[in-house]
């Protein structure tokens, strides 16, 4: 049995995953860590907790592909790629229908038009701005005073969804304090947030093909509210596995088990404890 | 000497924001004036012929913080607009004696005769390129925009221009057109020796010195070059198209190529080599320099010329440099190259080049998401 891993360092949260190839391709565990500030230190703690869970010895997995923004913090890994190469190869693992990736992170969002084999065809990233993102949805709930996970579900009972003028993670407070001023329901605010940022990833999706099977992964793809309120502006469906989350790290241990044959000039080195840990 | 030694001096010509090269070349010729071009297609032959400097402006780059220019230009504008403004305005430019523009795109046009209101005692000047170069009054017509410059150079002081004089300029731009193209061949066949960053510092650094000068610092730099050790590295063969006004930040060239590719041709400074043949020396250099603008410039976004599409320049461009792929670096706010994006693109797309579209300003800092769309790009291409 072969073991590869992939560590995927977002910008609010680190995950690794721990694949096995026995034949087929298995996943064998996932962890999940708080990013913070010490980047190399929450891709340690992701992987081991990996390994863990697993129940394998850190030595025992063959190649690890390290992904995410903080792809080049990873002190044990063999090589790094892309979180987009990653989403769609991680998209393709699970569903190989996959033809479209949407993308939404903490800190940027993606639209990623996927091959028959998973790999990338063309792509798009946000540009410098929060809108269709983690971030921004996490702004209007502080805004609201309603805790991250509540927004999603709430705003599937909006009945009346406001109009929102701005998309700016900035200027929505505005709006949003307008709103409750005036005596609108939360849920009638939240239905048009997230309606306003379907829009907003469905314009930057539009500049690659659409085309179905479309996929959706990264954190937000658990925002029920931001799931249904994309599903109504593409007039589709799209399919969002419960480790939509891990989608970036499956792909990178999907890498790792391809490359793991290839000649790299591989680091055998792994953490056997937390960096920091005093072990 | 060595190319690392020649190398810094083209990199501290690039990055003095001051003109001290310039200041000192005045301070060397008394009387002598220097007249300051803006991008692309600059007569500096005709300038050159007539005693004075030529100096290429490329705006301020990431140094200049722009205090004064957003008062005067809208944020829809690119930053090389209002970076020459702001050196305007901040007194970066005082070493001037004039400034010349020509119709490529509507804010540099405007341009013009901005800094005519706010520098009333600088020469500023506009000239009319024409359109059409399939019409039969293009070069007439040039040349007649070329004697008219020429009289309002003779006005500012400027020696005689004579046939005689102007055809030894032509020579000296020839020449130094020649051997930037000996730069780039030899990058295209070493890029492992030449970084696409290195050229673009040796290209650029010709922008604030006589053209005499820059001569030789190229000959020096191609005579070093082949000594210079380098293993070649695993990199696709890209071609970066769309910066032929406003350049790229050094570090955005520098990513490109730290990521994973070779820049084996561009389009940065193309104003410093814009004829991509030489200019015949004849009787009357003046309608040689205007056929010459007609039948042998280099196509760019600003320049139409339905006789030889730029889709089908970009398409050679791409064959003869035997490149993979094209990297569109684009400013941000740049007209001209966005409305021309998509026909190079549809031209990429039907000869099944992949591409790839990036956008810059002149002063940016942290290239993160740049770095994960080339490195994409790369990927996707690596292992297809």
């Amino acid at each position: 049995m072969r073991i590869a891993a992939g560590v995927d360092v977002g910008s609010t949260q680190t995950k690794a995953v721990v694949m096995a190839e026995n034949g087929g391709r298995e996943i064998l565990a996932r962890a999940l860590v708080d990013t913070g500030a010490n980047v190399r230190k929450a891709a340690e703690n992701a992987f081991l907790a990996a390994c863990h869970s697993a129940g394998i010895a850190t030595p025992e997995v063959g190649f690890v592909v390290g992904t995410g923004y903080g792809r080049y913090n990873i002190s044990f890994g063999n090589t790094q790629m892309t979180e987009i190469s990653c989403h769609a190869r991680g998209a393709h693992f699970v569903y190989p229908s996959t033809r479209t990736v949407i993308d939404m992170g903490g800190q940027d969002s993606k639209a990623i038009s996927v091959g028959g084999d998973g790999q990338v065809m063309d792509f798009v990233m946000n540009d410098k701005c929060a809108a269709g993102t983690g971030r921004f949805l996490a702004n209007a709930a502080d805004v609201m005073g309603i805790g991250l996970d509540e927004i999603g579900p709430l705003s599937l009972r909006a009945s009346r969804p406001v109009r929102i003028t701005t998309v700016c993670t900035v200027f929505v407070e505005s709006d949003i304090l307008s709103y409750l001023a005036q005596g609108k329901k939360a849920e009638d605010i939240l239905g048009g947030v997230h309606l306003a940022i379907a829009k907003r990833t469905l314009s930057l999706a539009r500049r690659v093909p659409i085309e179905p099977q479309i996929t959706m992964t990264g954190g937000v793809a658990r925002n029920s509210g931001m799931v249904r309120a994309l599903e109504e502006v593409l007039g589709t469906t799209m399919q969002i596995s419960p480790d939509a989350h891990f989608m970036g790290a499956i792909g990178a241990a999907v890498f790792a088990l391809e490359k793991m044959d290839q000649s790299f000039e591989s680091s055998t080195w792994r953490p056997e404890h937390a960096a920091g840990s005093g072990h | 000497m060595d190319f690392e030694r020649t190398f810094d001096i083209g990199t501290d010509l690039v990055s003095d924001l001051d003109f001290a090269r310039v200041r000192q070349w005045k301070d060397q010729h008394p009387g002598g004036a220097v007249i300051g071009y803006f991008p692309v297609y600059a007569p500096a032959e005709i300038i050159h012929a007539a005693g004075m400097l030529p100096v290429a402006l490329s705006g301020g780059g990431d140094r200049l913080d722009i205090q004064h220019a957003d008062a005067r230009f809208g944020s829809f504008i690119c930053s090389i607009i209002k970076t020459t403004l702001e050196m305007g305005l901040r007194e970066h430019l005082t070493v001037f004696d004039g400034v010349l523009f020509s119709s490529i795109c509507d804010s540099a046009r405007n341009l013009c005769f901005v800094m005519k209101r706010n520098f009333p005692a600088l020469y500023t000047d506009f000239l009319h390129l024409p359109h059409n170069p399939s019409s039969a009054a293009s070069i007439d017509f040039l040349a007649s925009e070329y004697r008219r410059l020429i009289q309002e150079l003779e006005r500012m002081g400027g020696r005689p221009v004579t046939a005689e004089a102007l055809n030894e300029s032509i020579l000296l731009y020839n020449r130094n057109r020649q051997l930037t193209r000996d730069l780039y061949r030899f990058r295209c066949q070493n890029p492992h020796l030449l970084r696409a960053w290195e050229s673009y510092v040796l290209v650029r650094a010709g922008n604030v010195i006589p053209v005499e000068e820059h001569n030789q610092l190229l000959q020096d730099a191609l005579a070093q070059l082949p000594s210079r050790s380098g293993r070649p590295r695993d990199s696709i063969r890209i071609v970066a198209e769309g910066a032929f006004c406003e350049q790229p930040p050094l570090d955005l060239i520098k990513l490109v190529e730290d990521v994973g590719c070779y820049v084996v041709d561009d389009d940065f400074a193309i104003g410093r080599s814009w004829f991509v043949e030489d200019v015949p020396t004849e009787d009357d250099p003046i309608h040689a320099l205007a056929e010459s603008y007609v039948n042998r410039a280099v196509y760019s976004s600003v320049r139409h010329d339905f006789r030889a599409p730029r889709w089908e320049g970009l398409a050679t461009k791409v064959k003869q440099a035997r490149a993979d792929a094209v990297l569109f670096l684009i400013a941000k706010f740049c007209e001209p190259a966005y409305f021309d994006y998509v026909l190079f693109k549809k031209k990429l797309d039907e000869i099944g080049v992949p591409h790839l579209l990036l956008e810059f300003e002149e002063k940016q800092f942290t290239f993160d998401r740049v770095r994960t769309e080339v490195e994409t790009f790369v990927e996707s291409l690596v292992f297809d």
